[in-house]
């Protein structure tokens, strides 16, 4: 039947059978779609079963180890992992302990070390974060070198899982690690770092931003550990922040700075820096200055009211709102005495802002 | 040369052609698969417990509405409760002339406020700024019509923060949808937009402006549509993030870095593509300017909305985006084959030129050419056959591969009759609603080159969808 559809042209019928081996393959992936949502349905009907029958006994661990623990299938250890761990980490205290001895009873380290082992992702991700929940060090070498691995997400779980097990071992050079790798996002670098404590991170981002400050072409690092800064004892830090707003010439840099320092002997260089060209230095200074200015600010703030920059003249009213002894009324007062209209404008919304909060 | 050979080479153009443009979105479709593996393991820790750091970059989140009185309460309402730590909403009440502005009056207490407001980008003049008394993190601002790019570019001059994320108010999104999108501005500084995937609502059970239950549409219309939408999205835009080659990052929810669009001039308002504009403008800038930059599609459903259900409203529409697309190529027309042009200029841009800019144009003269030439009888039965087989067999690949990924990602449609539905559609879909989508999109290149005057469409949106006030909450699930 076929043979009475088939061009005559040999170029012609070459791209037919093109187009009939198309049509195979679209019916092939349409087999291929209707077997994959056939194995899900499997799949999730089981890891469904398997949850009823975990979740009282993981929800158990809140006052003790079970006793009888079912085996986990060779097929649901993935979906085990994942639920072990999300209780993980929804519970503190006596339940996590409870867990991991329920993890011990399971020999779950052993499964989690054969799962790292695996070149997929998924499962190599749940083992890495398993292994630091367990805060199993046999694997600490090998946990170490996933540090170093391409993927942000594997290195950043691996270093994560590192300071579950050891965090006093693993900061002192996981903080270089974390001001050198940009594509880890700083909002999970922070979640780490408040984890361990500002009590324990303080002095390692201090003397890493001093190390970096001194080294060529670290200005990039700089600014990152100052961003890191910002979870660890601000008193502290504030020092070494007044000190590279002295020193350094990068915007960035003296604007990162700025944003911790809240001594008030480093007043002279926030009020100096309140003259950069850069209008973002220039916008922080004015907010530390709010912060920790006084009475004698407020000239220099009244002049910043008309600065070319939005920002500048938003940061100033706030800042005059902020000072020590500022009332409202005296502002408005001011406001009336104004006669640039662009700083009159933004002192009213200022003020507006303050009287509804 | 004689008739029959202009005849043999005409219909070898065309055979080619689409032999061409099927193999290109193949290709596509190979590097999307590579990139969602990936994108799905690399997040598949994403449903574990995460506190907040504190360090999430603030977005203002900007609502342009006009005419929404009917859904724009529940629509903002559902905005200020996504999950995401600092945010700001910022309605732009364009110049309704409905009861929008009253209705966001008496739903969220706004009272006027006096904000110095920063006209960075020129905009229609602001009648007024209100805040809610109830909602501090709300903000109206009232303004002459001046189009979606104009309230849009009113919205980035009273934004607050580093980022801004431009929803339609019609726009459903989830809890998460900001924080995926986010995301990518997290992982890489040099990141200045992003974007994420686009479904039909249609179908869907909203409440509270959150989707609930996914479900098909009854109406056929918006049925095709969803097979399209996952075509375009999931490999139209997903093959060229690695490439940093991705030309268009839906209206409807996307996130951009302020300073940069500030910086690019906005949005532009004598477009009727301002969305895929800005993004082909951010390219061409930072390319031929040699600065750092990646501009990202997450595959992940993060906004869901309402298709259109006739054929007039469909029409409209496909009609408006070819000379959206139109304008966005033209007026960034330097970036084709410049020397620093990249991936953009050297591929994408050539790519979107060739098969979804004058694509319609040959495929309807193709179509056109080879009905005729075979009823006048100047070709024959088994070249027209051939012809014929090549445009079904090639798009019913494209359709079909899409559904494929879908099935290995998201699995949006749960029921297994919702994907026997699905699979039926990507048949039929290649049976007249593709021919007929080009023809649409042929008007639209027309209009575009004998200019005639450009109406931002007021579309018809029944919101049939949406429970609450302006919807009735009758989702239909098949």
């Amino acid at each position: 039947m076929l043979e009475i559809w088939l061009p005559q042209d040999p170029l012609l019928n070459a791209v037919f059978l093109i187009g009939i081996a198309a049509i195979t393959c679209a019916l092939l992936m349409l087999v291929a779609v209707f077997m994959l949502r056939i194995r899900m349905l499997i799949r999730r009907r089981r890891e469904r079963i398997h949850e009823a029958q975990w979740q009282p006994l993981l929800a158990e661990c809140v006052f003790g180890v079970p006793v009888t623990l079912p085996k986990v299938p060779e097929n649901l250890r993935y979906h085990f992992l994942k639920i072990w761990n999300f209780h993980h980490e929804s519970l503190v205290g006596n339940t996590r302990a409870n867990l991991e001895a329920l993890a011990g009873a399971m020999h779950l380290e052993d499964v989690a070390r054969e799962m790292m082992k695996t070149g997929d992702l998924r499962e190599r991700l749940i083992a890495v974060m398993t292994l630091g929940h367990l805060g199993d060090r046999t694997q600490w070498h090998e946990l170490r070198a996933l540090v170093a691995d391409p993927s942000p997400m594997l290195s950043m779980v691996a270093a994560r899982a590192l300071l579950d097990i050891d965090a006093s071992s693993t900061l002192p050079w996981l903080v270089t690690v974390m001001a050198a790798r940009e594509d880890w996002p700083l909002s999970r670098v922070a979640s780490m770092l408040k984890d361990a404590g500002p009590d324990r991170v303080t002095l390692l981002l201090i003397s890493a931003a001093e190390a970096a400050v001194r080294a060529e072409g670290g200005e990039r690092q700089v600014a990152r550990l100052l961003r890191m800064m910002e979870v660890a004892h601000t008193e502290r830090v504030a020092a070494v922040a007044g000190r590279i707003a002295r020193e350094v010439q990068d915007p960035e840099l003296i604007a990162s700075a700025l944003r911790l320092v809240q001594d008030p002997r480093d007043l002279d260089i926030v009020r100096a820096r309140t003259g950069h060209e850069a209008w973002f230095v220039r916008a922080n200074a004015i907010r530390v200055l709010g912060r920790t200015g006084d009475a004698t600010d407020r000239p220099l703030l009244l002049d910043k009211l008309s600065d070319g920059h939005w920002w500048v003249r938003y940061r100033a009213a706030r800042a005059l709102l902020a000072l020590p002894g500022t009332r409202i009324e005296d502002l408005e007062k001011i406001r009336g005495t104004l006669d640039d209209p662009y700083a009159a404008d933004i002192l009213t919304q200022a003020i507006a802002e303050a009287r509804a909060t | 040369m004689s008739v029959s050979d202009w005849i043999v080479g005409a219909q070898w153009f065309f055979i080619l052609y689409f032999i061409g443009v099927n193999m290109g979105y193949l290709m596509l479709n190979l590097l999307s698969l590579g990139g969602l593996k990936r994108y799905v393991e690399a997040h598949s820790l994403d449903d574990m417990p995460r506190g907040i750091s504190g360090f999430e970059l603030p977005v203002s989140v900007l609502v342009p509405a006009y005419n929404e009185e009917a859904t724009i309460a529940s629509s903002v309402r559902s905005m200020l409760q996504l999950d995401y730590p600092e945010y700001e909403v910022i309605v732009i009440n364009d110049g309704s002339k409905d009861g929008t502005m009253d209705a966001l009056r008496r739903e969220f207490s706004l009272e006027l406020f006096p904000e110095a407001y920063w006209q960075r980008l020129a905009v229609k003049p602001v009648r007024g700024i209100y805040r809610s008394k109830t909602y501090p993190s709300l903000r109206v601002i009232d303004k002459d019509n001046g189009g979606k790019a104009d309230a849009l570019n009113a919205g980035i001059n009273a934004a607050r923060y580093p980022l801004f994320c431009g929803v339609d108010a019609d726009s459903v999104l989830e809890r998460v949808s900001l924080r995926r999108v986010v995301e990518p501005f997290l992982e890489d500084p040099r990141t200045i937009a992003s974007g994420g995937t686009v479904r039909i609502a249609n179908g869907c059970t909203v409440d509270s402006g959150f989707l609930t239950r996914v479900g098909l549409p009854r109406n056929p219309l918006a049925l095709l549509q969803i097979v399209e939408y996952l075509r375009a999205f999931l490999f139209g835009r997903l093959g060229w993030t690695p490439l940093n080659a991705v030309l268009i990052i839906s209206g409807a929810f996307g996130v951009f870095r302020k300073d940069v669009v500030v910086e690019a001039g906005g949005y532009r308002t004598d477009t009727m593509g301002e969305d895929m504009e800005l993004i082909v403008r951010l390219h061409r800038l930072h390319r031929t300017r040699n600065i750092p930059y990646r501009i990202v599609f997450v595959p992940d459903p993060v906004c869901w909305t309402e298709a259109p259900e006739t054929l007039r409203v469909l029409k409209n529409q496909r009609v408006r985006w070819q000379r959206g697309l139109s304008e966005s190529l033209t007026m960034n027309i330097s970036l084709l084959f410049h020397r620093r042009g990249g991936a953009v200029g050297w591929l994408a841009f050539p790519f979107m030129a060739v098969f979804e800019w004058l694509g319609p144009l040959i495929e309807v003269a193709g179509y056109v050419f080879m009905i005729m030439a075979f009823a006048s009888g100047l070709m024959a039965l088994d070249a027209f056959l051939t012809f014929m087989l090549v445009v079904f067999s090639f798009g019913l690949v494209l359709s079909v591969s899409s559904l494929l990924l879908e099935e290995l990602s998201f699995h949006i449609y749960p029921k297994p009759h919702q994907i026997a539905v699905l699979v039926l559609v990507v048949v039929l879909e290649n049976i007249g609603y593709r021919q007929l989508n080009s023809a649409w999109r042929l008007w639209g290149l027309l209009l575009w080159m004998f200019r005639s005057k450009a109406r931002w469409g007021e579309m018809t949106r029944s919101a049939s969808w949406q429970s609450g006030p302006g919807g009735l909450g009758k989702g239909v699930e098949r």
